[in-house]
Order: C-alpha cells, then sequence, then structure tokens
C-alpha cells in the first residue's frame, strides 16, 4: 500500500502489521513534566501517541503545545483537534503550526460538549464539524489549499484520522457513518473504548460487507477498567458507551485489591479476540490516567516489541 | 425571615368571594331567601362562571387590601 | 414565533427603583402567546409590582398598557400619551421591541420585563421548544425538515456525534437527538440512502456572524 505521508503510523499500518497506539491527556497546568513522564513511560510500546484537545471540556495544556513536547522527544504525536473551541481560521492556523513541527498525524473530532467541562457557561464554536474538518485537511494536504481557496506554501503532510462509535445510537447510521467520514478524508480510525464485544463484532461485520475495512485502517479502542466502580460509572454516566452488565459482574465479584489486574486481564483478552475480527488493524489503547500499564498490555498481548519502519 | 405579625383576637379577615351564577351564587341567594345570615366579612360578586375568574381579578382584590379570595362555582 | 421567560418581580423592581411614574408595556403578539409579556401579563406584572411597592413602602404610581406589536411603528399611536406620562417604562416585549421602543421614544428610560429565550414553536400548552437559529441560509431541506443547527448542542452539519444515547442527546435526557430525529424521519420518507451526502462547510456569513443583518425590499416599500 502506498502511504501519502513522513507518519510512522501510516507507513506501519501499511506494512500490514497490527499498529498500537495510546494517550496521554495534558496536564491542567504549564509544567510540561507529566507529557515527558507518560511519554517516556509508553515510547517503546506504542507505535504513535494521542494527545487529547480539552477532553471533556475541561481546560488544559493544549495539545499541540503537547504534541510538540513529544515530537522534540522523538516520539509520534497524533495531534486531537476538537471543533468546539476553534474557528476555520484557528483550526487551519494549528494545522500549520503543527504541520511546522512535522507532527504528521491528526484526528479530527468535535469534542464533548462544553457543559461537561469547568467551563459549562461558555461559549462553543462549531464553525465545522468533524466531518468537514476531515475534508480541509485533506484538502489542505492533497491540493495545498486553503478553506478559501489560495494555495498553501509547503502543506502539511498529515495522516489523517477520525474516531467512530460503534455503540452510539442509533446503531443502523453507525456504519453509514462510517463511510461518510471515509468519504470526508479519514484515512484511519480509533474507536470508542470496546467492552461489549459481540456488539462491536457485528458492526466490523457491516463494515466488512460494505467492503470499508479496505478503505480505513480501524484501530480498536480499549481503555482498561480500574475498578467496578469505574465500570459502573461508564457504563450508567458516560454518554455512548456500552459496558456489558458481565463487565461489571466479573469486576464487582473481584476483591477490591485484585479489580485493576481483573481489568487489565479483560483488556488483554478483549484484544486477543479482536486480533481474530478481520478488519482490525491496530488497537488504540487509552489508560486513562493509568498510562504505567501500557508496556504492560502491549507486552502480554503480544504487540511487543514494536515494528521498526 | 420577618416574623409574621400576632393576629389580634377579635380579628376577622376581609373575604372576597367570587361565585358562578347557576350554582354557588344560586345558593347564596338562596341562603338569603330562607333568611339564612352569613358572615358579613364575606363579600360576593357575581360572576357568569367561574371560567370568567381572571387571575388580574384576584391580584386587585389582594392590592385593595382583601385577605383572602374565595372562589365557588 | 419569538418566546420569552419573564424576569423576576425582584429583578424588575431592582430595575425601576428611583423612578415615580413607571408603565408596565406589554405586546400582545408572539410574547403574548407564550404567556410572557403580553397586554394580560403586563396587567399582571404592574399589578404585583404595586403590590411590592405596597409592601416596601415605596412612592411609585406603576400602570400598564400595551400594544399589538412593539415592532411596528403604526400600533404606537394610541399609547403614545400613556408613555409620555410615565417617566420609565418596563417593556414586556422581546429585545426586539424593546429597542424599538427605545429607538421611538429616545428620551425615555426603558427596562426589560423578560428574557427573550429563543424562536421557537408551542409543542403544547405551556410547552415552548426552540426550531430555528435564524442563520440566513436555510439548510432544512438537507436535513429532512429538521434543522440541526438549532437543535444539535453541538450544531453538527453531519451528525450525530458519539454521545448519541436511546434518541437523547449527550448533554440532557430531556433533549432529543436532532440528529435521530432527522434519521427517523429520512427512515420514515424512505431517503435513509441521503444520510451520506456530506453537508459542505456552511457559510456562517449570513448569520451573525456576518454583522447585524438587514432586509430591504424597494418592490413593497411606500
Amino acid at each position: 500500500m502506498n502511504v501519502k505521508t513522513p507518519s510512522k503510523l501510516e507507513k506501519i499500518l501499511a506494512s500490514g502489521q497490527l499498529a498500537v497506539t495510546s494517550e496521554c491527556g495534558p496536564p491542567r497546568g504549564s509544567d510540561p513534566e507529566g507529557i515527558i513522564k507518560k511519554g517516556t513511560m509508553i515510547k517503546e510500546y506504542v507505535d504513535a501517541i494521542n494527545i487529547t484537545d480539552n477532553q471533556t471540556s475541561v481546560t488544559r495544556l493544549c495539545s499541540l503545545a503537547s504534541c510538540i513536547r513529544l515530537k522534540l522527544m522523538g516520539l509520534e504525536p497524533v495531534l486531537q483537534m476538537v471543533t468546539r473551541d476553534r474557528n476555520r481560521i484557528a483550526l487551519q492556523s494549528d494545522i500549520l503550526g503543527a504541520a511546522s513541527f512535522d507532527i504528521f498525524n491528526i484526528l479530527c473530532l468535535s469534542g464533548d460538549h462544553q457543559s461537561f467541562g469547568d467551563c459549562a457557561t461558555g461559549q462553543n464554536v462549531h464553525d465545522l464539524d468533524s466531518m468537514q474538518l476531515l475534508q480541509v485537511v485533506r484538502r489542505m494536504r492533497d491540493e495545498g489549499k486553503f478553506i478559501g481557496g489560495e494555495e498553501i506554501k509547503r502543506p502539511p503532510r498529515m495522516f489523517v484520522g477520525a474516531a467512530a462509535n460503534p455503540f452510539a445510537d442509533p446503531f443502523e447510521i453507525r456504519v453509514p457513518r462510517l463511510a461518510k467520514k471515509i468519504a470526508a478524508g479519514a484515512e484511519f480510525i480509533q474507536t470508542q473504548c470496546i467492552y461489549n464485544l459481540d456488539r462491536f463484532e457485528e458492526w466490523m461485520k457491516r463494515v466488512r460487507d460494505r467492503g470499508l475495512h479496505e478503505k480505513v485502517y480501524i484501530l480498536a479502542g480499549l481503555t482498561p477498567m480500574k475498578s467496578a466502580g469505574m465500570a459502573k460509572y461508564m457504563k450508567n454516566r458516560v454518554p455512548g458507551m456500552d459496558v456489558p452488565d458481565e463487565v461489571v459482574k466479573r469486576l464487582s465479584g473481584t476483591p477490591k485489591d485484585k479489580q485493576a489486574d481483573e481489568g487489565i486481564n479483560i483488556c488483554i483478552e478483549s484484544i486477543e479476540r479482536l486480533k481474530q475480527v478481520e478488519g482490525v488493524r491496530g488497537f488504540h489503547i487509552m489508560a486513562i490516567e493509568w498510562e504505567e500499564k501500557v508496556p504492560e498490555i502491549v507486552q502480554r498481548a503480544g504487540l511487543y516489541p514494536r515494528p521498526v519502519v | 425571615m420577618e416574623e409574621p405579625k400576632k393576629i389580634p383576637r377579635d380579628w376577622e379577615p376581609d373575604i372576597l368571594a367570587f361565585a358562578c351564577h347557576y350554582c354557588a351564587f344560586a345558593a347564596a341567594d338562596l341562603a338569603g331567601v330562607m333568611r339564612l345570615s352569613y358572615a358579613p366579612n364575606v363579600k360576593i360578586i357575581r360572576l357568569p362562571c367561574t371560567g370568567k375568574l381572571d387571575y388580574i381579578y384576584v391580584l386587585r382584590a389582594f392590592e385593595q387590601g382583601v385577605d383572602g379570595v374565595f372562589c365557588a362555582g | 414565533m419569538i418566546v420569552g421567560k419573564q424576569k423576576s418581580i425582584d429583578e424588575v423592581w431592582a430595575m425601576i427603583q428611583g423612578y415615580k411614574k413607571v408603565l408596565v408595556f406589554g405586546c400582545n403578539t408572539c410574547v403574548a402567546v407564550c404567556h410572557a409579556g403580553g397586554n394580560k401579563e403586563a396587567e399582571v406584572m404592574a399589578s404585583m409590582l404595586r403590590m411590592k411597592a405596597k409592601q416596601e413602602n415605596v412612592d411609585i404610581d406603576i400602570q400598564d398598557s400595551g400594544i399589538e406589536r412593539q415592532c411596528e411603528h403604526e400600533f404606537f399611536e394610541s399609547v403614545t400619551e400613556r408613555i409620555e406620562w410615565a417617566d420609565a417604562i418596563v417593556s414586556m416585549a422581546c429585545g426586539i421591541g424593546v429597542q424599538f421602543t427605545a429607538e421611538k421614544f429616545s428620551t425615555k428610560p426603558l427596562m426589560p420585563g423578560i428574557n427573550t429565550t429563543f424562536l421557537g414553536a408551542t409543542e403544547k400548552p405551556g410547552v415552548w421548544t426552540e426550531k430555528c437559529q435564524a442563520c440566513g441560509n436555510c439548510i432544512l431541506g438537507m436535513t429532512a425538515g429538521i434543522c440541526p443547527i438549532a437543535r444539535c448542542a453541538k450544531r453538527l452539519m453531519n451528525g450525530p456525534c458519539g454521545g448519541s444515547t436511546k434518541g437523547k442527546c449527550e448533554i440532557s435526557k430531556d433533549l432529543d437527538c436532532a440528529w435521530q430525529l432527522i434519521i427517523d424521519r429520512l427512515t420514515a420518507l424512505n431517503r435513509l440512502n441521503e444520510y451520506e451526502t456530506l453537508i459542505p462547510i456552511k457559510d456562517w456569513s449570513t448569520d451573525r456572524a456576518g454583522g447585524p443583518r438587514k432586509v430591504v425590499r424597494e418592490d413593497v416599500m411606500v
């Protein structure tokens, strides 16, 4: 398969090997140490690291600056960019800024609603939506043009990704929605955390029925549960999350001090099962404030060492 | 919050009654015909129907110092 | 129509402090339908304020009046005297009426009696919902007659987002997901295939972004 960008993530996916990505949330302050530490901790175990963009609408150190940190450390960042906080001028400007540091991956998102965060009374922008942002990045890269049509000197070279949630409602448009994102320009997909594997497999079957797995690299998203409490919270409180009762029961039935280990076990078992699913081209491990567990998960899931490309 | 004032022993509230022409007011009328007496601190206003009771009537009553409004229909 | 919500008596009371003659001025069209600022509501607001004045022992004359619409010159003729009488007006109209009245009576202090909430419809008695944001460039033809700009919390042109759950929006279980409604309607119309048409980047210059808007029609001028 041809690669269109210098992205390491793209190269690994194009080579047919399973890719592994992870993500880090920037700190709520200006000290870069947290990002540096998290990056150092997992760098040998993943191919690229997503940096979240003010996730759950809580103000944090910006994704772009954090990505630059990782890049300067020689790591491969994935710039997450939400359309909630910036208009089309700022979005394009930040894309150019990222490109100037040779950040080669971008994930286009709409972002959680601001009412979940620390600025609930703030405005949201949504000048573009995530699909339109995909189109914008692709046009900037492939045609070297801004939204306004003017030429870009040294266009960005970015491997363009999007998120997909196989579990959100309505289920019947989950696959058409993926098709729409691919049509808009998505080249890789990182999915929402998967706990309901049956439903995910059903979604993947429909993805294959339409041949979409040939058009986009799908990375299955996983978040290890730290406790039964977290499982219940994810099940009941997090919009668009599908946590089956068995997962909650399995964790609840485990002694408190062993629940975290059991969460890791579930995650690894899921990876093993998902490896068998045709069209799954890698894994996106989102160990929320638990990055230190990523090496263990990657090793035990047989995904270590990471390929060199 | 302000302490409610002590109510004097002999105090009687002024009550305004809105009564429907066809039932409650007719009953009051009948009481009159039968020479039954009722409290003089209740003043009755006849309405063609209690559906005519606009809330501005109630507010105006209170504005003019009525202590309670009674509606029957 | 324009939907509004009455301000609290205390808030209005605070605004009229210092004035001796106050006219509570109703607008009997849109905001009357939503029981917020019609002539009836103006009458009630005036009554409540008079009682408040009595309780607070403040000497102030509060009257009420109203017209059909505070956004058209013609309706004001009948009330010019009443307005001249007052040394302050509490306009119960939407933000449009308040400003229009203020422009007409440039030396008269004017306070809003309601909060203008949105452009919406009466779902059933007592329930009003937002339907339009007056973006100036209608896309309802592409979205099965349901506006994602007004009714999606993220105004997504190509929704729904991943937060849509059981037909409801991620921000509230009481709020329908606009994109679920669009999909349901596309399904009912047997046009679900149209869902995959990408709605292009929107020209927001016809919206607030383009500055205050104005429509000029020479053919209907007199």
